[in-house]
């Protein structure tokens, strides 16, 4: 078993000239929370994308477990994209949670839980209800099987999407920014969800806003500006003694926020 | 199998006789559609339930009814009625009662469109309500009608052609006239199809410069 | 008021050929516009372009004009074929391409987000059209095929010129004899008005019918 769970190497993408990902380098162990932090436009949304091929990357290599994701090198070298049914199997392996949770509107939250499990894992139906009965029950919404996406609030709805995600048995988890679309007072019900997460000893890379959760919970912290990761390093250390300008910077216009 | 396009060079001037015709009547349709349009959709509006109640019906009925039957209604009933007028006069008529309504309903749609926020945004700047329809929505409500009404313009030059079954001599007329006495109809109505492809090509690419211009789409 | 009793079975009889015309049309515009927005979307760029040359003959070339063509080429065609059948062939191919474009649209009005939360999850864009997207384009298209549908009503009044009898046909023909414009057509102009708002009822019906509440 590969001592990392996700390996990015010299990760770079354009649109068109312009460059958002600048040589990305980082390893995750397996069971690690990674969190990763930054302004708008820095290019955190885009890397998670990229961990599951969401969004192409021109340079570089990720690694799942081992497995190229998206791209190999064939014998000359050249860059060469495998096939699409290869990366959906690969994406099958991680979970993804979205900032607009993106429930299928016309199932009930069971539907959602169970159809990955039914057309991917070719779960039997029965089977794949019960699991997903059980996911639902994880997340706290074992009453909410039968509701439609459309009589949830927003919290339930993102919590239904992460039960989605566990569904299918990933080996790691992204998260994009889970709880910025959130009223503040449904924020918490997610992030206790992802807390257990952790604890349970999940492989997460949280791409989040939410500092108190990051300094608390997560393992590693990486923080990105213009393509490029400035700083890493443990949570606490990163919040409280910043070492780069553009961190302090960044940090100060929370704090001024009254986020911190 | 070879075609011999020479036939364009002889069956196109018999039915460019009938072009001037389609022209004549298709932008008089236009524009007075347009127009009409806006008187309707006024009494759409209105705040006075009578008003609003015919212009509604009006709008339905003329919706619901195909043109055909409406050129029909006008070109015989005005004869019976002892004011007997012109096929042309009454697929002009049709077309503009039609389209009118169609209008109407494009207006009321690119007024919603506006938001309610923007208007508010106006009032709360001080504005009062007439001002905030003049300077903030009527500017935009325009810019969101223009791609619809071109749409509409389009089915007005294809309807045209309806009226060659009241004996006005425009393109399908003629068209229609060069078939009965010739063999030749695959050649005359293909090129019948790219005089009609010609027209409505060169009047979406006007609307699309109109478009650039007033910086739409 | 006697001669629209009068008349009222022939008109019966050129109303049900006017639904009829109406219904097969629709039926094959339906089928048509299907295939044809799926190719549109997913085809190979030859099956691209040529759905791209069906639909921009077809906006740019009235609807009598195809009508009478079918009607002059049938003498000189091999193939005999009913001129009612003919009818529904020309108004079916011409709404086809007004089909097309409603459920192009509706499929691409399914928000980016469905398609990469499906993918998200592992399933490949054929199951992802047959599990989450085609079920909220069909949703999304309602109103718009409704409106396509009338259009199509309206548009079998055509074949009235090239002498099939419908209402429209029928209530000429009655005219023509009896000079009774007004009642005759106007009798003409309800039937179709009964139809077309039905069916717009129906459609406005399905549009409350697009959220998913449960």
């Amino acid at each position: 078993m590969p001592a990392n769970e996700i390996e990015i190497r010299g990760v770079s993408k354009w649109y068109g000239d312009h460059q958002v990902l600048k040589s990305i380098s980082t390893d995750m162990k397996r069971g690690e929370a990674l969190v990763v932090i930054g302004p708008s436009g820095s290019g955190k949304t885009t890397l998670l994308r990229c961990i599951n091929l969401l969004d192409d990357f021109q340079e570089g290599e990720i690694r799942i477990g081992g497995e190229a994701m998206g791209y190999t090198l064939d014998a000359a070298g050249k860059r060469v994209r495998r096939s699409e049914t290869e990366i959906a199997r690969m994406r099958a392996k991680l979970g993804m949670v979205f900032q607009s949770f993106n429930l299928f509107p016309h199932m009930s939250a069971l539907k959602n839980v169970a159809l990955g499990p039914i057309r991917v894992l070719h779960t039997p139906p029965k089977e794949a209800a019960e699991q997903a009965r059980a996911m639902l029950a994880r997340v706290g919404l074992a009453d909410k099987a039968d509701a439609m996406p459309g009589q949830l609030s927003g919290g339930q709805q993102q919590r239904v999407a992460i039960a989605r995600a566990l569904a299918m048995k990933p080996t790691a988890m992204l998260f994009d920014e889970v709880t910025s679309a959130l009223d503040p007072e449904l924020v918490a019900e997610v992030l206790d969800v992802m807390r257990q997460l952790v604890q349970e000893g999940m492989t997460m890379v949280i791409v989040t806003h939410e500092m108190s959760f990051a300094q608390a919970f997560a393992h590693r912290a990486i923080f990105m500006a213009a393509g490029e990761i400035v700083e890493q390093g443990e949570p606490a250390a990163l919040f409280q003694d910043p070492q780069s300008r553009r961190l302090q910077a960044f940090l100060d216009r929370f704090k001024q926020g009254y986020k911190l | 199998m070879s075609i011999d396009f020479s036939f364009l060079t002889r069956v196109a001037p018999i039915l460019a006789e009938g072009l001037s015709t389609t022209i004549w009547l298709a932008l008089p349709a236009m524009l007075l559609a347009a127009l009409w349009g806006v008187v309707v959709v006024m009494g759409l509006l209105s705040r006075s339930r009578p008003l609003a109640a015919i212009s509604r019906s009006y709008v339905e009925v003329v919706r619901n009814t195909p043109v055909l039957v409406q050129m029909f209604f006008i070109f015989f009933g005005s004869g019976y009625a002892g004011y007997p007028v012109s096929g042309f006069v009454a697929g002009l008529l049709a077309l503009v009662l039609q389209n009118g309504a169609y209008a109407a309903e494009i207006y009321r749609g690119g007024i919603r469109a506006v938001t309610q926020r923007l208007a508010e945004a106006g009032l709360a700047l001080g504005l009062t309500p007439r001002r905030v329809f003049r300077i903030v929505v009527l500017p935009l409500a325009v810019r969101k009608v223009i791609p619809p009404l071109a749409n509409q313009g389009v089915l007005i030059i294809k309807d045209t052609s309806l009226v060659a079954t009241i004996s006005v001599a425009e393109l399908t007329f003629h068209a229609r006239l060069l078939a009965d006495r010739t063999a030749a109809v695959f050649e005359i109505f293909f090129t019948l199809a790219l005089f009609y492809l010609a027209l409505t090509a060169v009047f979406s690419g006007g609307m699309r410069l109109l478009e650039r211009r007033l910086r739409i789409a | 008021m006697d001669l629209l009793l009068h008349s009222l079975p022939l008109l019966a009889r050129g109303t049900i050929t006017t639904v009829y015309l109406s219904a097969a049309a629709v039926v094959l515009a339906t089928v048509l516009g299907i295939v044809l927005a799926l190719l549109q979307l997913y085809g190979g760029i030859v099956l691209r372009a040529l759905v791209e040359v069906y639909l921009y003959v077809v906006r740019g070339v009235p609807l009598l004009v195809l009508l009478f063509a079918m009607y002059y080429a049938l003498p000189y065609a091999n193939v005999r074929i009913e001129p009612v059948t003919g009818g529904i062939l020309v108004i079916g191919i011409y709404f086809g391409a007004f089909m097309t474009e409603v459920f192009r649209a509706a499929v691409l009005s399914v928000p980016k987000g469905q398609w990469e939360a499906a993918r998200a999850v592992g399933l490949t864009t054929p199951w992802i059209l047959r599990d989450v997207v085609l079920a909220q384009a069909v949703r999304m298209a309602g109103p718009p095929f409704i409106n396509t549908c009338v259009m199509v009503v309206k548009g079998t009044s055509l074949v009235a010129i090239i002498g099939l009898a419908d209402v429209t046909y029928v209530g000429k023909q009655i005219v023509e004899r009896t000079l009774a414009p007004f009642e005759i057509f106007g009798a003409v102009a309800l039937v179709y008005f009964v139809i077309c708002f039905a069916l717009s009822r129906v459609g406005r019906y399905l549009e409350g019918r697009v959220n998913y509440a449960s």
